[in-house]
């Protein structure tokens, strides 16, 4: 009776509240099983630097940073981050203090519409945190899963190889 | 999307005990890069959706004597970090990074793609070579089955439904054996396979193909070992001639499974190319 009851619990608990890390900071939301992470992220935390462009895991623009591995967060139920560790654009900089990818994306002109700089950033970061000192072939792989439309990618490669070198 | 109810145990026992229970209207969930696609699209409509993903009998990567033993969970890059893969298995490690992008293969699992059973999977054909067996589990107990035997319709697994897969395991291959994975597709990456070219080979002292395993991938509704073809070489030395006639070879028996249609004019005769180049790589690489 008591195994029984114990199984009943954790199937009401992970169909109703998500506990999770984002940014750092612990957060504790009610969502719907159906709900992908991504929707979790723009619309019940308001974080919208994370963007939605394909919904089918094709573009990229939707990564983000799960367990320090980039995932799409369209292609991820939000239950399925229950315990995880997420990071997002917000979690990369402060307006005041940048991380060294944004800058140099700043100063290399890597953005044109920026719809798929978050992502870009976030595949650029997992990189850059598990190779500091990528060659243009790696820094080409770990961003082929995000697809710029104003084919910018030259610029890209330019801004992540300079982040790489200064840090 | 559609609703369902999420369930995400931590055993296997519970998780079985919930497919057993659910029968026919439970889709098993790990990856998620194919089915979230398809719950989106509403092409199924599960009544219940079972996480896999946090079962710790379903993870890893181990070896026992001369079996190497993948959960089922393991994913595309866990594929492609794992030293033991790549030592004994390289073109599986091979086959994991040319699958979809960094983001998929962070996601997509080995027994998800062959669960999914897609006619373009890329882990079908590599496995196939390597002559796989899974292990299914159910409430009922667990059981090998060769992976030829599961998959054979496409996008239909022949397991029943209160089973899933728990892990794959694989033979360590004879020393000296090589292997390759080669994949055309219309990009380099976020590709889906236009052919593939799964080969593994061991020559003889005197040049002679000792034993070859040849598994083309997504020119058929479901991949197998061609071999007819394996037979034509097997035993011979491999001579510019005898290649010509494997290549061709190759096309016919293609032909043979998915009758002509209209791709078949290209298919044929660069299949047999591909196989015939990959192949050469081989034979001069050793």
């Amino acid at each position: 009776m008591k195994a029984a009851r114990k199984v009943i619990m954790v199937k009401v608990q992970v169909k109703t509240i998500l506990k999770m890390t984002v940014n750092g900071e612990p957060v504790e939301v009610a969502v719907d099983p159906t709900w992908t992470l991504l929707r979790v992220i723009r619309e019940e935390l308001g974080l919208t630097g994370t963007k939605e462009g394909c919904g089918i895991g094709d573009c990229g623009a939707c990564t983000v940073l799960m367990e320090g591995k980039p995932v799409n967060s369209c292609l991820v139920l939000a239950l399925q981050a229950e315990g995880k560790e997420v990071r997002t654009v917000e979690g990369l900089g402060t307006e005041e203090n940048l991380d060294p990818l944004q800058e140099s994306f700043i100063k290399y002109g890597a953005v044109q519409c920026g719809f798929c700089t978050p992502g870009m950033l976030i595949s650029a970061r997992a990189l850059l945190d598990k190779n500091p000192h990528p060659t243009t072939e790696e820094i080409k792989v770990a961003i082929s899963g995000n697809l710029c439309r104003c084919t910018g990618y030259v610029k890209i490669i330019q801004a992540i190889q300079q982040a790489a070198q200064q840090g | 999307m559609q609703s369902y109810e999420y369930y995400a145990p931590r055993s296997l026992p519970e998780a079985l005990e919930y497919l057993a229970e659910n029968t026919g209207n439970c889709r098993i969930i790990a990856g998620g890069t194919d089915l979230i696609p398809a719950l989106r699209k509403e092409d199924i409509h599960p009544a219940h959706l079972l996480n896999i993903l946090e079962i710790v009998e379903a993870r890893g990567i181990s070896e026992t004597g001369e079996t190497v033993r993948i959960g089922a969970i393991t994913t595309f890059n866990d594929l492609a970090d794992s030293e033991l893969i790549r030592k004994e298995f390289p073109l599986l490690a091979e086959m994991a990074l040319l699958v979809g992008g960094p983001q998929t293969r962070n996601r997509g699992t080995i027994g998800g793609n062959i669960s999914s059973a897609a006619p373009a999977a890329d882990g079908l054909p590599v496995l196939l070579s390597l002559d796989a067996e899974l292990e299914l589990s159910s409430r009922r107990g667990k059981r090998s089955l060769p992976l030829n035997e599961a998959i054979t319709k496409a996008w239909t697994p022949a397991w029943d439904d209160d089973e899933m897969i728990t892990a794959i395991k694989v033979n360590k291959l004879p020393p000296g054996t090589r292997t390759k994975f080669y994949k055309l597709a219309r990009r380099k990456a976020l590709a889906r396979s236009r052919m593939t070219i799964s080969l593994i080979l061991r020559s003889g002292s005197g040049g002679e193909i000792e034993e070859l395993r040849f598994v083309p991938g997504s020119v058929m509704p479901v991949p197998r070992r061609m071999e007819e073809v394996e037979k034509l070489l097997t035993g011979k030395v491999p001579t510019d001639e005898l290649l010509d006639r494997a290549a061709r070879a190759v096309g016919e028996e293609m032909v043979k499974v998915t009758g002509i249609r209209w791709s078949t004019g290209y298919k044929k005769p660069v299949l047999g190319n591909l196989f015939r180049i990959v192949l050469r790589q081989l034979i001069t690489a050793g």
